[in-house]
This record gives structure tokens, sequence and C-alpha cells, in this order.
């Protein structure tokens, strides 16, 4: 199992579909930086194939004023959990 | 585990360096071992030895060295990409007849080499991109 990181939002990159298009089945997608906001509800139909395996960093939710604002079926984990993921999985790809 | 990191992302125009710093900061308080930082493209100036922001402002370059001091992490900078952009040691300014040197210990200018060793000695490498 992969971890692929994302700093890029849906609305100004197209390289999460890149992302999701290498993305294996059983791996996860952490959000951070700007790609949070990949995880409020109007946007995150774009990652509707990873649905359960999406995470946003809490403290980049936090610095954008988002925090309770994202979608139910995101994941929060703050950098604790991020070191918590990268522990979980085989290697870890970073998208930017 | 044993971590290391790259990073890519100038201090103070992208989120990468503080990215890194805080993820640094966390794995280390997981009780993992962070074995290296690689400093690559324009992360190569978070080395910048006479790099003075506002006091009232996180000083990058001294967070790292604090990193170093505390945690034994090694400071390596990619000499290629260092410079190309003005980043040299005293021995390297010397070699290109620089009247002076803007970077200098812990900070240590190395080859890609180093990167490649650090992704197969280590048991995790992260990237922070800007």
């Amino acid at each position: 199992m992969l971890l692929h990181v994302l700093n890029r939002a849906p609305t100004t990159s197209r390289v999460y579909q890149q992302a999701l298009a290498m993305m294996g089945e059983e791996d996860r997608l952490l959000l951070v930086e700007d790609g949070v906001q990949g995880a409020l509800p109007q946007m995150v139909r774009h990652f509707s194939e990873v649905h359960g395996r999406l995470f946003a960093l809490r403290e980049d939710l936090a610095s954008r004023g988002l925090l309770g604002r994202c979608d139910a079926s995101v994941q929060v984990v703050d950098v604790d959990g991020f070191v918590h993921l990268t522990e979980q999985a085989e290697r870890t790809v970073s998208w930017y | 585990m044993r971590y290391a990191i790259l990073l890519l992302g100038a201090p103070y125009s992208h989120q990468a360096s503080h990215s890194a710093l805080r993820f640094a900061h966390a794995l280390i308080a997981r009780g993992h071992a962070l074995q290296a930082v690689f400093f690559y493209h324009d992360g190569v100036h978070n080395a910048a030895r006479l790099a003075a922001p506002p006091q009232d402002e996180r000083h990058l370059t001294d967070e790292w060295i604090a990193l170093h001091a505390e945690h034994g992490t090694s400071l390596e900078v990619c000499i290629a990409a260092a410079l190309r952009r003005g980043l040299v040691d005293e021995r390297e300014a010397v070699r290109h007849g620089k009247s002076g040197h803007s970077l200098e210990a812990p900070f240590e200018l190395t080859g890609l080499g180093q990167l490649i060793d650090l992704g197969q000695r280590c048991d995790r490498l992260i990237t922070f991109a800007p």
C-alpha cells in the first residue's frame, strides 16, 4: 500500500487526475496544503474513486479556516496522523 | 524507523519548508529517527547563511540548524542546485573566485548520489515540494 500526498487543489491543477490514475486499489490519498480544498463537500466528487481512502491534514485545514467544513467521507488527521500514515505505507509519493 | 526528507521548495515562497519542518518534529516525537534532510531545486535556499528574516518571523535556516544540533539530522545540499543559485561554502567560494561564502556547516554540499543512498538506507523518504 502506498501513500499519495497531494498539495494542489482540483480547481488550480489537474495533477490530482494523474495521482488518481496511478493509485492502486489499496492506496491512500492525503490532501495537504492547498490540496485540502479538495476535501470540501463541493469538491470531494473529484475523489469519489478513492472513497474511504481519502484523508486531509488538520493543520492545513485550520490555517485556511476550513476545519469542520470537510465532507463527512473525508478522514481528518493531524501531523501525527500523517506520520502514522507514512509508517503504514510501504512508500510515499508526493504529487505537486 | 529511519526517515529522510527531500525538500524542493524555497523558504518564504511556498509552504514546503514549513510542512517539512512540522513533519520532521512530528516523526521525531513519535520515536523515529530523521537521518537527513536533502535540499534540492529551490529548496537549497533553506541553507542560506545570510538569511535575516524579521525577528517576529520564523527563521527557517536556524530551525534546520537546531534540528541538526538536537537530533543529529544531517543537512545535505545538492551541490549542482546550490552553486548555480549562489549558495557556496568557503571551499567552493575560493575555487570559483568569490569574495564570500553563503553556506556553512552544519549544512554540507553533496551530490545526488547521496540522495540515492538515502533512499536505499532509510525506511521512508518523504518529499515536500512547492
